[in-house]
């Protein structure tokens, strides 16, 4: 069996990690054979979103318990869930805290989030209201903006005539099409935004060409995310991935409005 | 950096991004201000066409909401990541999409996992299927389908699924994998 101790260092003199998730190394130590490995914590960078990268880790190298002085609720959830047993509020060298555990020393943390019975998942109530507040903060979230596109397009749907938008568009399904997955690449937010928009645009009489270019480049093509993709992806990478979607989006907009067209004739 | 120090830093960027989400709709409600000294009857029936909107989609965003919590409870990150598929094969690609699918929140969040995920050995392939196939949004269908209807949102959600694939195979042919 596989654990995990976060750690100040590469070795068991090291003191214990305050923090699992972003303690500056995992020491891996296999009880069946008494070897044991440092690995990096990728978590210690403390970026957004690298929590996550230290549980999947530990999950990626087998382990099945975790030895740490702090844990947040969330990532023993995520740890608990996955079949991790977390120990929490350890001190001393990763060494003595390795030697307690295989005397059987350490108490397990009161804090039991899922129960399991064979092949039955039981979610708890600790669960749901954590589930609960994670879909009310990514819920709100996106609200604010869509409030906002809401009441543009009540002040476009009365302030700006049928006329002047329909202008913008020649009425040729290649050229709209093309406009419609150029505004779609500028524009950024949530999908839902885009939905929106383009229901509106089709009360203006704009074609479902034009909307669904609109559509698929709004999440699949982000120039304002264009410099946190390079950063993470690379540049060739970044540059080719939205440049293909960009000229993927028309003909699939294309495809998709006959289909429906001939479907529903 | 001192992982007290590290908080402060996370809890102020959650502030600024916050801080971020309400420029637009404040920009929003200046202009809605400005048009009101203007014409006010105008703006007033502008203000009642966002309200007309916004009640043909509050059921929607009721069954938005019932989604998101299904998907939280029973998903979770980790999950995701072992879905994630390694190469372009049929089971990749398949894992790939379904990861994509499922996935929530903004893409910039995933950023830093899809970094490692590629220094750790993944595809370009498999990267590329995840962030084509986000446009399949679950949770949100219910407002898709009250603006679209089913038939479209079935036929665009197939076609983005093979899109997906097609971008993920171009990807790994011009990346030279």
């Amino acid at each position: 069996m596989k654990i995990a101790i976060s750690s100040e260092g590469t070795d068991l003199k090291a003191q214990v990690g305050h923090r699992f998730g972003i303690s500056p190394y995992l020491i891996i130590a296999d009880l069946g054979t008494g070897n044991f490995e440092a690995v990096p914590n990728p978590g210690s960078l403390g970026q957004q979103g690298t929590g996550v990268q230290t549980i999947v880790l530990a999950i990626s190298k087998d382990v099945k318990v975790a030895l740490t002085g702090y844990c947040s609720p969330a990532a023993r959830r995520h740890l608990e869930a996955n079949g991790i047993e977390i120990f929490t509020g350890l001190t001393g060298t990763a060494g003595e805290i390795l030697e307690s555990y295989k005397k059987g020393k350490i108490q397990k943390a009161k804090a039991a989030t899922i129960e399991r019975e064979p092949g039955k998942r039981v979610v708890n109530k600790a669960i749901f209201i954590h589930a609960m507040k994670r879909s009310g903060n990514q819920f709100t979230s996106m609200l604010p903006i869509f409030l906002g596109v809401v009441m543009l397009i009540g002040l476009l749907n009365t302030f700006v005539s049928r006329d002047f938008l329909a202008a913008l568009f020649s009425g040729n399904p290649v050229s709209d099409t093309f406009l419609g997955a150029f505004f779609g690449s500028i524009l950024a937010g949530n999908a839902i935004n885009s939905y929106v928009i383009g229901g509106e645009l089709l009360q203006y009489g704009i074609s479902l060409f034009t909307v669904t270019a609109l559509i698929i480049t709004w999440v699949t093509v982000g120039l304002v995310q264009l410099p946190a993709e390079i950063a993470a992806l690379g540049r060739r990478f970044a540059l080719l991935r939205n440049g293909i979607c960009f000229l993927l989006s028309i003909p699939i907009a294309i495809i998709t409005v006959v289909i429906v067209n001939l479907v529903t004739r | 950096m001192s992982s007290v120090n590290k908080e402060n830093v996370k809890k102020s960027k959650d502030k600024k991004a916050l801080g971020r989400m309400f420029i637009f709709p404040v920009c929003v409600l200046v202009i809605y201000g400005i048009l009101f000294t203007i014409d006010p009857h105008k703006s007033l029936m502008a203000l009642k066409a966002s309200g007309n909107i916004l009640l043909t989609i509050v059921l929607p965003l009721v069954f938005v909401f019932v989604i998101m919590l299904v998907l939280n409870l029973f998903v979770k990150p980790a999950q995701i990541v072992r879905l994630f598929g390694k190469g372009v094969r049929i089971k990749g690609i398949v894992l790939s999409v379904v990861a994509g699918i499922i996935s929530m929140g903004p893409i910039y969040a995933w950023y830093p996992l899809l970094k490692s995920l590629r220094e750790e050995g993944a595809g370009t392939g498999p990267i590329a299927i995840f962030l084509y196939s986000r446009a399949v949004k679950p949770f949100l269908l219910p407002v898709m389908i009250a603006y679209f209807g089913w038939t479209y949102v079935v036929i665009l959600t197939a076609l983005t699924v093979f899109a997906a694939i097609a971008i993920g195979c171009f990807m790994s042919v011009l990346m030279k994998e």
